[in-house]
C-alpha cells in the first residue's frame, strides 16, 4: 500500500480528515484516538494487512511511523 | 435407562452433545458432566485438544467428533451419522462460539456470516437433527450458551451480541414449538468467563480498559464450571419444568 494511501484510510478508521495525518502525528493527540479508535486502528490493520496488533504493541505505538514499523516497514510503500 | 427414579441432579445414564468441547466452557460442561455420569460425545475441530478433552473425562463410552461447524450444510449429514450408536440424545450444549471486537466501520457481511454460522445456525442444525426420531428421547434438554451480550451492549461488540441475541430468541421459538415433543430448550447468558478465548480478547486491549471491566463484574470473573454446573441443572430433570428461559450466569454483572 503506498503510505498516502495508508493515511487515507488510516484517517478514514480513525473518522478525521486525511490531511492531518504525517509520519509524525502523534495518535494520542487526536481527539478520535478513544477506545474505538483502538479497535478501529486493530481492524484497519488487521483488514488491511493481516496483521493482529496486541494490547502491548498498541500502548508502544507513539508516532504513525511506529505505527508503520508493527505493521512492517516493507508493507507500505513510499 | 428409566430415568424416574434417579436423583433430579444427576446426569446418570443421559448421552449428552457437546459442541466447542476442546476448550474453555465447553470442555469444563464435559468435563462436569462426565462427573455426575453423563455419557458425552464432544464436537470440534482439533483433534489434540479434543482426545486432551476426553482423556479428562470421568467415566467411560465417551466420544468425540472432528468437525468444522463453520460448513452449516454439512452438519446434519455429519451428526445423523455419527450419533446413529450414540442415540438416544437426552441432553445437547452448543457451546462452539467465535467473538471479536470489530466496529462497525469494519463489520461486512462475510464477517456477520461467520458470527451466525457458527455462533447461532450451527447450534440450529444440530437441534433440528437431534430433535427428530429416532434420535431423541422424551425429555431432551438443549442448552445454548448465549452471552449478557445477548441483552446488553458494549462497543465493538454488535455481530458478537447480534447473535446471541439471536440465540436467546430463537430458543423462546423453539422452546414453544418443540413443547408438544416434551423437548425443553433454555439459554445460558454468562458475563465474562475465564477462557483462553478471553484472554486472547484481553491481550487485545489496554489494561486498565480489562479493570474496568472488571469492576463491572461485582463478584469478579467467572470461571468455566460456573456455566458448566448450570448447565447440569438445565440437563437434569430438576429443571423439567423449564423451557424457553434463559438462564443469566454473570456474577451480578447485569444487576446494576
Amino acid at each position: 500500500m503506498k503510505r498516502q494511501e495508508f493515511y487515507l484510510k488510516l484517517a478514514d478508521a480513525l473518522e478525521i480528515t486525511s490531511t492531518t495525518l504525517s509520519s509524525n502525528t502523534i495518535l494520542s493527540d487526536i481527539d478520535e484516538y478513544d477506545s474505538m479508535g483502538v479497535m478501529g486502528i486493530i481492524a484497519f490493520v488487521d483488514e488491511n494487512f493481516d496483521v493482529k496488533l496486541n494490547a502491548k504493541q498498541i500502548a508502544s505505538i507513539t508516532d504513525l511511523d511506529s505505527l508503520i514499523n508493527l505493521i512492517g516497514l516493507g508493507k507500505i510503500e513510499e | 435407562m428409566n430415568q424416574n427414579h434417579l436423583p433430579p441432579f444427576t446426569l446418570d445414564g443421559k448421552n449428552i452433545i457437546i459442541t466447542g468441547a476442546s476448550s474453555g466452557i465447553g470442555k469444563a460442561c464435559a468435563i462436569e458432566c462426565s462427573k455426575v455420569g453423563a455419557k458425552l460425545l464432544l464436537i470440534g475441530r482439533n483433534k489434540a485438544r479434543l482426545e486432551n478433552s476426553i482423556s479428562l473425562l470421568h467415566g467411560s463410552g465417551h466420544f468425540y467428533l472432528i468437525l468444522d461447524l463453520s460448513n452449516t450444510n454439512e452438519i446434519v449429514e455429519i451428526i445423523k451419522l455419527t450419533i446413529q450408536d450414540f442415540k438416544p440424545i437426552h441432553g445437547f450444549i452448543h457451546c462452539a462460539g467465535i467473538e471479536n471486537t470489530i466496529p462497525l466501520q469494519f463489520m461486512n457481511e462475510k464477517k456477520y456470516s461467520d458470527f451466525f454460522n457458527i455462533n447461532v445456525i450451527a447450534g440450529f442444525e444440530i437441534a433440528k437433527c437431534i430433535s427428530k426420531k429416532p434420535y431423541y428421547i422424551d425429555g431432551l434438554s438443549i442448552v445454548f450458551i448465549s452471552s449478557v451480550m445477548g441483552f446488553l451492549g458494549q462497543e465493538g461488540k454488535i455481530a458478537y451480541s447480534a447473535s446471541k441475541g439471536a440465540l436467546i430468541a430463537g430458543a423462546k421459538s423453539m422452546a414453544i414449538e418443540m413443547v408438544k415433543k416434551s423437548i425443553r430448550v433454555n439459554t445460558i447468558s454468562p458475563a465474562i468467563i475465564e477462557t483462553e478465548m478471553v484472554k486472547n480478547m484481553f491481550a487485545n486491549i489496554p489494561s486498565s480498559s480489562i479493570e474496568t471491566i472488571k469492576k463491572l463484574h461485582p463478584m469478579g470473573f467467572g470461571k468455566p464450571e460456573d456455566i458448566a454446573f448450570a448447565c447440569i441443572y438445565l440437563l437434569s430433570n430438576a429443571a423439567k419444568w423449564i423451557t424457553g428461559t434463559n438462564l443469566i450466569v454473570d456474577g451480578g454483572y447485569s444487576a446494576k
